[in-house]
């Protein structure tokens, strides 16, 4: 029996409605008890005066590129950095070498997470063999294993029967399938945004079309199908209005995710050949990332993520059109929504925190995501007003390459609690 | 030529020179020129141009690299001769000669040729944003000899200088420049909009919609699919190259109708201004981008004009960078 009481925070815990001063209790990795003025003889104490108390933050889409690429992250980096940005839960992609479209290579991550034994860790795999777009994986088995979800990943399956399949098939399995939306033949060379910003740095651009296009062709199959659909980070105006219109038309197998850079920069980060700015899908123009915070005050969209991709030094020092694609994000992104979404008044610290712990957890159905008396007690304590400016060079990630490097933020994670132990503290991890 | 002679010539630079030095250290972008940078640029080449291939001492000691990780014939000629004209030691790197064949990344290579302590290192290579990367690593200034489809800075210049010189003019304001061809691919011009932009001239762009990289009328010009309206009242006709090496496949479906929808012919030259000028950059592809009788012969093209003021441009720049008399020095990112 081991317990511990967090005093005096604020607690907001949107999948109950709280937004209150609370005090909580764990015993034994559960919450116990909430309420107001708990008067407990706990073996540790936090005194959250002054901060806010939250559930443990979940990211659905994580690169931790093991196994394979282990001299970019590794399960165990990824989860110090999940620790640091006040993330107890994530769920791991499968483009990893090999890719995990296989029962093994799911079985593998499980077993790593748990040696690491930092944060939850959710594996998914992949949808076609070797995410070739051409033949399907082992759904079955690998849900089996332990696969919350399918997805190509980076590679959006191109074939529409492939993917109509897919569909029927993970419809079959009952697992999610989750699409980067992209038509490549549309992306074609392009490296960055298509607009004013590419034309003047001379670099071929994406245009939103290539976007907008497999969203809608992703949104018709799902509807006709009735798999579960999850939608990967969006960022253009076509993308948002096409999942707005089949919401609207009823269709509640249909979830969508933005990752929190693309609410929060435009493709103007990319002057000065700034590749920590090159990602997929690409900072888009202001009015694209306009249209993505006003989705998000419509409440079109369910969850945020950070795509968090690191990669080494070298591979982000190559000319623009050759950088690696992606930036990390796992120590940034409650800052970032918080800065760029709650303190510049578009929604409420509740709806920032419902999106990044009920939100994805209903979208990925995960046991998570919540204070509820008997849950697990993944617990995040922040302060929302400490100001911080982003030093990538000090990340417990290995990937330094982050788009926010030099940026002041606004919230600042002091405590993270995995199963009702401090796993994060002031800076610190604590194993 | 006798060292009297030498002394005059040397004097004559010094005084066009007037003890000024550049706002900048790296040539990656005409972003980076002030006008006062644009005035000392032509005040200088202008004597240099006078003396034609006379050897300067000014920047002996000094080196410098041509890094041309792509083709070219006049520009790294004309840089080379350029440096030796000013008593430089120079050293031509290619792409079949340098060790990026071997793997090594283009800040490895810039980096250790850095440290041979070059003044100069001119750089072209087919992905933009390269000088100007390197130019935050290395202490020597970087020249952008030409970076994917963003900029080409000298060229700019050097055009810039033939339409001043022809119209014995400060300024552009009321003369209007057409530009024909393959906009989307061309690092000539994304820099001769920028300096016609400085120079206050108006543009137009004559090019099917597949040429046109997005917002180009954002540069605060014109576009227009009938070359002949776009070429009318013109008072300068700049044809750019259809680039089949840097992408133009499929943007157009035959050279053929290219040359017969955009091509400027004797016809179409003739509805612009009866004093206008044609300009290319080159190398031209006759009959395609130009008809062949527009492209040396005609006394409306300053073709060759452009190519001989590339020489004085080239030799005003490294004098300047290679030379500064206020001694101040680059800064360099650490690490």
């Amino acid at each position: 029996m081991s317990t511990l009481l967090i005093q005096n925070g604020h607690v907001i815990d949107p999948a109950n409605d709280i937004d209150a001063p609370n005090d909580i209790l764990v015993r034994d990795g559960k919450i116990v008890q909430i309420g107001k003025g708990l008067s407990v003889d706990a073996d540790d104490v936090i005194d959250a005066a002054g901060l806010v108390v939250c559930p443990g933050l979940i990211d659905i889409q994580v690169h931790v590129r093991e196994p394979g690429r282990e001299d970019k992250e590794t399960i165990e980096t990824a989860s110090m950095a999940a620790l640091a940005g006040g993330v107890t839960s994530i769920v791991a992609m499968p483009n990893s070498a090999p890719a995990a479209d296989n029962q093994t290579v799911i079985e593998f991550v499980i077993k790593r997470a748990r040696e690491v034994n930092l944060v939850n860790v959710y594996p998914t795999g992949a949808i076609t063999s070797g995410q070739k777009g051409d033949s399907l994986a082992e759904i079955n088995e690998m849900k089996r294993s332990g696969a919350i979800a399918i997805t190509d990943d980076g590679v959006d399956v191109q074939n529409e029967v492939v993917l109509r399949r897919a569909m029927e098939y993970a419809k079959t399995c009952d697992i999610l399938l989750m699409s980067h939306c992209e038509v490549d033949n549309l992306t074609d060379s392009g490296v960055m945004h298509e607009g004013w910003v590419s034309t003047q740095l001379g670099l071929p651009g994406t245009p939103a079309v290539s976007e907008d296009l497999a969203v809608q062709k992703n949104i018709m199959l799902a509807q006709m199908t009735g798999a579960r659909l999850h939608l990967l980070h969006n960022s253009t105006k076509g993308a948002v209005s096409a999942i707005k219109a089949a919401k609207a038309a009823g269709a509640n197998n249909i979830t969508a995710e933005v990752s929190v850079q693309h609410f929060a920069l435009t493709d103007e980060e990319c002057f000065g050949y700034n590749t920590n700015a090159k990602m997929y899908p690409p900072l888009r123009s202001r009015d694209h990332v306009d249209a993505i915070v006003e989705a998000i005050k419509d409440d079109v969209i369910d969850a945020f993520t950070t795509d968090h991709a690191p990669h080494i030094e070298p591979d982000k020092l190559e000319p623009f059109k050759h950088a690696a694609f992606g930036s990390i994000g796992l120590e940034t992104s409650f800052a970032v929504m918080n800065s760029y979404l709650v303190k510049a008044g578009h929604i409420s610290l509740s709806k920032g925190i419902s999106k990044m712990t009920n939100g994805p957890a209903a979208v990925a159905r995960l046991d998570k995501g919540s204070l509820s008396v008997g849950a697990d007690a993944d617990i995040t304590i922040f302060d929302p007003d400490e100001n911080w400016t982003v030093d990538a060079k000090q990340s417990f990630s290995k990937g330094k390459n982050c788009v926010f490097d030099g940026k002041e933020l606004t919230g600042k994670v002091h405590y993270t609690i995995v199963d009702g132990h401090v796993r994060f503290k002031q800076g610190d991890i604590i194993r | 030529m006798n060292s009297k002679f030498e002394k005059e010539a040397e004097d004559d630079l010094i005084n066009a020179r007037n003890g000024r030095d550049t706002s900048f250290f790296d040539l990656t972008s005409i972003d980076v020129l002030t006008d006062d940078d644009l005035q000392l640029i032509f005040d200088v080449a202008r004597r240099f141009r006078h003396f034609k291939t006379w050897k300067f001492g000014f920047n002996r000691g000094c080196s410098m690299i041509n890094m041309f990780f792509e083709g070219s014939t006049r520009t790294m000629a004309s840089f080379d001769l350029s440096g030796k004209q000013l008593s430089m030691d120079t050293s031509n790197i290619s792409k079949g000669n340098s060790s990026a064949g071997k793997g090594e990344s283009f800040l490895d290579t810039a980096e250790t040729l850095d440290a041979y302590n070059p003044k100069i290192l001119v750089v072209r290579c087919s992905e933009a944003g390269v000088p100007e990367m390197l130019s935050k690593h290395v202490r020597a200034s970087i020249i952008n000899a030409g970076d994917g489809w963003h900029e080409h800075p000298t060229q700019a210049l050097l055009d810039a200088l033939t339409m001043l010189d022809y119209f014995e003019t400060t300024d552009l304001s009321g003369k209007t420049v057409t530009i024909v061809g393959d906009i989307v691919h061309s690092r000539v011009f994304g820099s001769l909009v920028r300096i016609l932009k400085m120079l206050r001239a108006d543009i137009r762009v004559a090019a099917p919609e597949t040429f046109l990289p997005a917002y180009v009328e954002n540069f605060g010009l014109k576009t227009y699919y009938d070359v002949e309206e776009a070429i009318s009242g013109a008072h300068v006709v700049y044809a750019l190259r259809v680039q089949e090496e840097r992408g133009s496949n499929g943007f157009i479906p035959s050279l053929r109708e290219y040359s017969k929808m955009f091509g400027v012919s004797r016809k179409r030259l003739d509805q612009a201004d009866k004093d206008a000028i044609l300009m290319h950059p080159g190398p031209v592809r006759r009959d395609v981008d130009v008809h062949s009788a527009l492209v040396a012969l005609d006394n409306q093209s300053r073709i060759l004009q452009q190519v001989e003021n590339g020489m004085c441009i080239r030799k005003a720049l490294l004098w300047l960078l290679a030379s500064r008399l206020d001694d101040k020095v680059k800064e360099v990112r650490p690490g």
